[in-house]
This record gives structure tokens, C-alpha cells and sequence, in this order.
């Protein structure tokens, strides 16, 4: 009688110096391996949206979708369309204007940003409470992934810091991580600078990064000595960041894994913005499914941007357009942009459906948040932003389906389901006043 | 009397169990009366009886006087749902619901559960849009729904920064409704508590004669309606909720007697009592016979003071307008 040994969930296939990884094979199943991993993401667009043309006018089981959600029509039983969250900390409660500086800064962290442009302060975001308490189980806690290159410093909001518009997550707070912008360097960053050198040449490159690594460290202890609470506090805070960076290398090390990404190497960041979306997500779409990271966040752009879109014809920025004043011909083009970004992702989750992976497709074991943290750009209000949840998140949740929760409902309460869902209970979050409702099966 | 100085007018958190009592609709009647006169801010409005026609009418009254429930008229003022507890007693339809709601008179948004928010989120998210030490809360009902907003994380040290003080109601009876709540919010309530007796409504009922007359320039008014619905006409309302709507937002003008200091106490069967003690947080407010008529006055004038439609940000002298009209809509900055 022959016995099946089930394979390591991390087998790398090995040779000549290099090393593949695999992806979730069903041979991985064992009692310690029960299912494939669950996935949370959160993919963030900026300006909130011309709700005329995203809201839908009924609950219950989807039909026929939005125009602004219409490139989601064909893969509407994995979409769940959330109605009413809101981010009361996203409102301006007295600090005046500037709702894109906070809406930004509250959409992970549930808080309220503190408005200065140099002394940041928010909190930790439900993704990096995640990533800090499953991160050991894969290569990168997490991942984080924006498309345009923005600043970190200065005022980008009546006040409020560029860290808020430009950030997504935050590891603490006063410690946001930026987004990785450009293809090459996230390329860089999953699978190594050093796809074409010889083993022996990437184990020196390491080893002289790590010393590096190590001579920074003690120079900096040097100046410790010299400086305030406030600064040894930052300080100490950069140098956690150093230690993480010089923990992923070691890892990679130690793996002595390269990954194969089964693409060609990008270079520089693609002008065209649906090119540059594809190149984000196919790589986003390697690392989750070779279980590189099981969280990430994607600011497609940062919020309060002046992007324009000249792919699909429209010269004016983003931002200003949204202050439409409603009239008619620039509300077009709100929605249009709208319906652009909607399209680029929905060409992304027909991608990770089409990927199978144990019973369903990995999309089964995702679950992202597809949102912005305006309701209407043109309105700045922060009640019923638009939400989509996509996946099955491992099969806790039953989507094609619109949910209404009643009104002033916390988004933080979505994410606090959402961190159930990857065994990270924690009692609140944000100004949560409970689990969202109606999500969940059975 | 503005409280405040400096800041808006003081917002207020009002939450009652309305619709079992017409004194519920005076109060609120009263309370927009005051917001007309710029005294204060109706910054939220919530019912812990779990009836949705309750939060209906509710609207139907906020609209009526402001053309919203919450928050409408001031620069550092929004729109919050009504908010309305899902659970807890008296859940039936009254007479004062439907003489507000059945003939289809007056115009509201709450048709769905959906429609209307979780009462603690709401309470919570007021205070957070305050002015330090510029909201006072005015209870009107069990203690349900304020200390599930307490309970939220944080929001003690909210209630600490934002409320003078807490007022409530006929804290006897509303007590009884809710007794844990009630002995939680007496033990944990951070700022000053003033409470009246039942004694107090009773002592001052608010003429029913006074709708022929003082409501006479409406021809259609949800109180009035519900006033008469209530109960056969014609007949006097005990005036509980009423008295701390004015005991809250006029407390300068001393239509009450003010108790030495003490501690209001509730046992496991619901009673309520009194016990005075010089470190006490509580004081109870009574009627003072010198300045009954007074306080009546005011209250009948507030209640039938004719809705007031303010700008976006609100001018120094607002304008009455015909309640006929509907509300200008308003638009958020």
C-alpha cells in the first residue's frame, strides 16, 4: 500500500543554483494545511466617485450593475456591493478643510489624522494589524503597491501632510509605508535585483548589504545619544524599517530562492495607465499566488490627485474635475474615469478567477476591498463611500449581492470582519462598534 | 441665554423614547423652537423605542421645524440620521404615531431599517463634532441608547471633553424601563447630571387649550396632530421631557429649583431614588412655584414658535418663513 506524504506548503523546485516556487498545489493539503490561504487586500481610488453612476437602486442578489460598474457585470457572483459605510473620522470634526488628507489617513486606520503637514499622526491600519500577526507565515508580511509617483513630505491638503494622501498603510502612527510605485522596483522587491547573476554573485551582493545594514545601525546608535525623545523615537522607528528591509533579505537568503515569475523583467514605469495597472497586478497576482504575502494595499493613485487621462481622452485633472459644480460635461468625465479604473480591475479579478487553486480559483481565497474614502468628490462627504468587496474570502463570504447596512454603520467594522477572516480577531478597531452584518454565511 | 460664548450655540443630543408619550413631541417641538432661536443646536436626535414609525415621526418633526433632523444649520453642522434601537420595550405602535404618520401629511425618509442609524454610532459621532464643553445631552427615555454609546471604546473621554452636563428626564420612571442602563449611566456618566422627578411633569402640564390658539397660524402640525391623537381632547400633557429640554438649554434663566448635591441610585427592581451627599455628581431639578407660570410661558411659546429656515451658514438674524413652503434644500460645503 503506498502512502502519500503531503508536499511543504514552501517547496521550491531546486537546481543549479536556482529555486521555483510553487504555487497552492492540492497535494499541500494535510491536516496542518487544511485549505489554501485566505488573502486580504485593500485597492484604493482617489476623489470618491460620480455616485449618480455608481449607486445601484436595489438590494439583495445583483443584476445589472451601475455604469460605473459595468466592467464588473460578467463577474458579478464574486463582487459584493457594500451601501452606507462611512468613516466618521474621515470628517472634519472642527480641524476644518482638507477631507482628502484625512479620508486618506482614516480609510485603513479608522482615525482621524492629526492635521499638520509635519508632525504626523493617525494609527495602525487593519492591514498591518494583519500583517504583524501572520506576516512570519509567508516572505513579505505585506505588500504595498501604488501608480503614481508622489511626495512623502509637505502640506497636500489644506494642512494635512502628502504622507496622508500618498499612504495607504501604516506600520504605526507616526510610520506610514509608502507604496512601491514603479514596476521594476516592485519587481525588484519580489523576486530579487539579481535575476541574471550567478548564486555565488547574489550571495556577496547580500552579504555586503548586510553589512551595510549593520554599519548603519551602529552609526546611528552613535548619534542616539545626542538626540531628543522625539527624534530617538523616529529614529528608532527608521531603524525598525532597516531591520525589516535586512529581515527580508535574510529570508530570501535563507530560502536561497529565486522566484520564477513567469514574465520578463519590467523596465521603468509604462506611461499608459491601464499597461502600468496590468504590470502592478500581474505581479501582485504572482506574489499572492506563490504565497509570497497574504495582505497587501494598492493606492492606484494618490487621493486629491491631478492625474489626467489622456488614454481615454481626458486632458483635465482628476481633482479638479470633480469639483464639477454639476455641470454635466465634467461630471462625464468624472464617471469616465470612474468606469476606467473599474475597468482595469475587473481585468484583474477575471484574472485571479481564472486561477485555480484547491476546489475554487484563488479569487475564491481573496478578499479585497475595492473603494474610495470620498463618497462624492464634488460633495466631500464621507458617509455610504462607494465599497466593493471582491472574493469569497476562503469561503466565508457569499457575494453577488448588494448589502445595505443601516446608515453611519463604521467602515472599521468591515475590517474587523475582515480581520476575522484571517484569524486576527481584535476586540475594535478604529471607531467600530461592532461586526458588519450580513457578510458572513450561515 | 447662549451657551458658550464664542463657540456656536450648544449642541444638543437629545434621546427619548418617542411616541409613547406626548410629551416627547412638545420636547422636540420645544427643542427646535430653541435651535429656531439660534439657544442651540440640535446636533443629534435618537429613539430607543424600537418602532420604526417612532424614528419616522421623529423626522417628520425635524423636518417640519428645520428640514432635517440633525445638524443642518450651522458651519460646523451635518446631516445624522435619526438613530433608532433595534431591541428593547415597548415596541408598539401608539396613537401619537399614527396621528402623525397615518394621514400621510407630512414628508419623511424612513421607510427601511436601512434608513436610520445605529443609535450609539450616532450619539458618538455628535459628540465627536463638538466643541469642547459645548453639548449637552438631554435624556428623554430609558438610558439604553446612551450608555451603548458610552461603552463605545473612547467615547467616555468624548463625553469628558464635549458635554457640560447630562439632563435627564423623569429619572423614576425612565429608570425603571431600563435599570442596568440606568445604575451604569448614574455610576459612569463622566460630567454633571441634573434629574427630575416624576413629580415634576405632572406639576406643569402644558395646556391643551393652546393648540386652538398659539398653533393657530399652521394648518397642518405634527405636533398638534399627535397632541390630539394622544389622548380624547381635550386634556392637559405632563410636561417631563419638556421641562429638561428647557432645564438643559436655559439653565441661566432658573425656572427650577436646583437640589443640594447628590447621587441619583437605582436598585435591581428598578426603583430610583435620590441620596444626597456633598461629593454627589447629581442634583435633581424641581418645580419652583415662583417661577412656574414663567416657565409655562416658555414652554407653550417655544412649542408653537413658527419653523425657521437658515442658511447654509446661519446669519445673526434669522428669518421665520411659511411653514407651508418646504425647506430650502441645503447643500454641504
Amino acid at each position: 500500500m503506498m502512502t502519500r506524504t503531503a508536499l511543504p506548503r514552501r517547496t521550491f523546485l531546486r537546481g543549479l543554483g536556482a529555486a521555483v516556487a510553487l504555487p497552492w498545489l492540492e497535494s499541500m493539503t494535510s491536516a496542518a494545511v487544511p485549505k489554501p490561504p485566505v488573502r486580504m487586500g485593500f485597492v484604493y481610488v482617489p476623489n470618491g466617485m460620480d455616485v449618480r453612476n455608481w449607486n445601484l437602486d436595489y438590494e439583495g442578489k445583483l443584476g445589472q450593475l451601475s455604469r460605473i460598474m459595468k466592467p464588473l457585470e460578467p463577474l458579478r457572483d464574486e463582487v459584493t456591493v457594500l451601501s452606507n459605510l462611512t468613516h466618521n473620522n474621515g470628517r472634519a470634526l472642527l480641524d476644518g478643510a482638507g477631507d482628502h488628507g484625512r479620508c486618506c489617513g482614516s480609510y485603513l486606520t479608522g482615525i482621524q489624522p492629526k492635521k499638520s503637514a509635519t508632525d504626523i499622526h493617525v494609527g495602525i491600519s487593519c492591514d498591518q494589524i494583519v500583517a504583524n500577526a501572520i506576516g512570519n507565515q509567508t516572505r513579505f508580511p505585506s505588500l504595498e503597491l501604488g501608480m503614481e509617483d508622489s511626495r512623502q513630505a509637505g502640506d497636500c491638503d489644506s494642512g494635512y501632510s502628502c504622507a496622508y494622501t500618498n499612504n495607504l498603510a501604516w506600520r504605526g502612527e507616526t510610520q506610514p509605508l509608502p507604496p512601491v510605485l514603479d514596476p521594476r522596483a516592485m519587481f525588484e522587491r519580489l523576486f530579487g535585483v539579481d535575476a541574471g547573476l550567478s548564486s555565488e554573485d547574489r550571495a556577496r551582493r547580500n552579504r555586503f548589504r548586510k553589512s551595510i545594514l549593520d554599519f548603519v545601525s551602529d552609526d546611528t546608535r552613535k548619534l542616539q545619544q545626542d538626540l531628543g525623545p522625539t527624534d530617538r523615537r523616529k529614529l528608532d522607528e527608521y531603524l525598525s524599517s532597516i531591520r525589516e528591509i535586512e529581515r527580508q533579505l535574510e529570508r530570501a537568503e535563507k530560502d536561497n530562492a529565486q522566484i520564477n515569475p513567469g514574465m520578463s523583467q519590467p523596465y521603468g514605469v509604462p506611461a499608459d495607465f491601464a499597461e502600468h495597472f496590468k504590470l502592478m497586478t500581474d505581479m501582485l497576482t504572482v506574489a499572492l499566488q506563490s504565497d509570497m504575502s497574504r495582505v497587501f494595499t494598492f493606492l492606484v493613485t494618490r487621493e486629491g490627485t491631478s492625474r489626467s487621462y489622456r488614454e481615454i481622452g481626458i486632458a483635465d485633472g482628476h481633482h479638479p474635475l470633480t469639483h464639477h459644480r454639476n455641470d454635466p460635461a465634467l461630471m462625464e468625465k468624472v464617471s469616465q474615469i470612474n468606469t476606467y479604473h473599474v475597468q482595469q480591475f475587473a481585468g484583474w479579478v477575471e484574472k485571479l478567477k481564472s486561477i485555480k487553486e484547491g476546489d475554487g480559483s484563488l479569487l475564491d481565497n481573496c478578499m479585497i476591498v475595492y473603494g474610495a474614502g470620498l463618497n462624492d468628490g464634488n460633495r466631500h462627504n464621507h458617509e455610504d463611500l462607494p465599497t466593493l468587496l471582491v472574493g469569497r474570502g476562503g469561503n466565508a463570504f457569499k457575494p453577488g449581492r448588494r448589502i445595505v447596512s443601516r446608515r453611519e454603520t463604521p467602515m472599521s467594522n468591515l475590517f474587523l470582519t475582515m480581520m476575522d477572516r484571517m484569524n486576527v480577531p481584535v476586540e475594535n478597531f478604529g471607531d467600530s462598534t461592532g461586526r458588519l452584518s450580513g457578510l458572513n454565511l450561515g | 441665554m447662549q451657551l458658550g460664548a464664542g463657540k456656536p450655540p450648544v449642541g444638543i443630543v437629545y434621546d427619548s423614547d418617542f411616541g409613547n408619550r406626548i410629551d416627547d413631541a412638545l420636547a422636540l417641538a420645544v427643542l427646535y423652537g430653541l435651535d429656531g432661536k439660534n439657544e442651540c443646536r440640535v446636533v443629534s436626535v435618537t429613539v430607543s423605542k424600537p418602532n420604526l414609525r417612532a424614528a419616522a415621526a421623529t423626522e417628520v418633526i425635524g423636518r417640519f421645524y428645520a428640514g432635517a433632523v440633525s445638524g443642518n444649520f450651522g458651519a460646523t453642522g451635518r446631516n445624522l440620521p435619526v438613530g433608532l434601537a433595534t431591541e428593547g420595550p415597548a415596541a408598539e405602535d401608539t396613537p401619537i404615531l399614527r396621528g402623525i404618520l397615518d394621514s400621510k401629511k407630512y414628508e419623511h425618509g424612513v421607510h427601511d431599517l436601512n434608513d436610520t442609524a445605529e443609535p450609539h454610532a450616532v450619539i458618538r459621532n455628535a459628540f465627536t463634532a463638538q466643541f469642547d464643553q459645548n453639548c449637552v445631552v438631554v435624556l428623554a427615555g430609558p438610558a439604553t441608547n446612551l450608555v451603548r454609546a458610552m461603552n463605545l471604546p473612547g467615547t467616555k473621554d468624548w463625553i469628558a471633553k464635549k458635554v457640560r452636563y447630562l439632563v435627564m428626564s423623569d429619572f423614576e420612571m425612565n429608570s425603571k424601563i431600563d435599570p442596568a442602563a440606568a445604575r451604569q449611566l448614574f455610576a459612569e456618566w463622566p460630567t454633571a447630571v441634573f434629574v427630575s422627578g416624576s413629580e415634576l411633569g405632572l406639576a406643569m402640564p402644558f395646556p391643551g387649550a393652546s393648540l386652538d390658539k398659539e398653533f393657530a397660524w399652521s394648518q397642518a402640525h405634527p405636533v398638534v396632530d399627535a397632541y390630539r391623537a394622544a389622548k380624547q381632547m381635550p386634556y392637559d400633557a405632563g410636561t417631563w421631557d419638556v421641562t429638561a429640554v428647557l432645564q438643559a438649554v436655559r439653565p441661566g434663566e432658573k425656572y427650577f429649583k436646583l437640589s443640594e448635591p447628590g447621587s441619583a441610585k437605582v436598585s435591581d427592581d428598578g426603583r430610583a431614588e435620590f441620596v444626597y451627599s456633598s461629593v454627589g455628581k447629581h442634583r435633581q431639578f424641581t418645580v419652583d412655584p415662583e417661577q412656574k407660570d414663567r416657565a409655562m410661558q416658555a414652554m407653550v411659546e417655544l412649542a408653537s414658535v413658527k419653523p425657521v429656515v437658515r442658511a447654509p451658514r446661519r446669519p445673526r438674524n434669522a428669518v421665520a418663513t411659511d411653514p407651508a413652503k418646504p425647506p430650502a434644500e441645503k447643500k454641504q460645503p
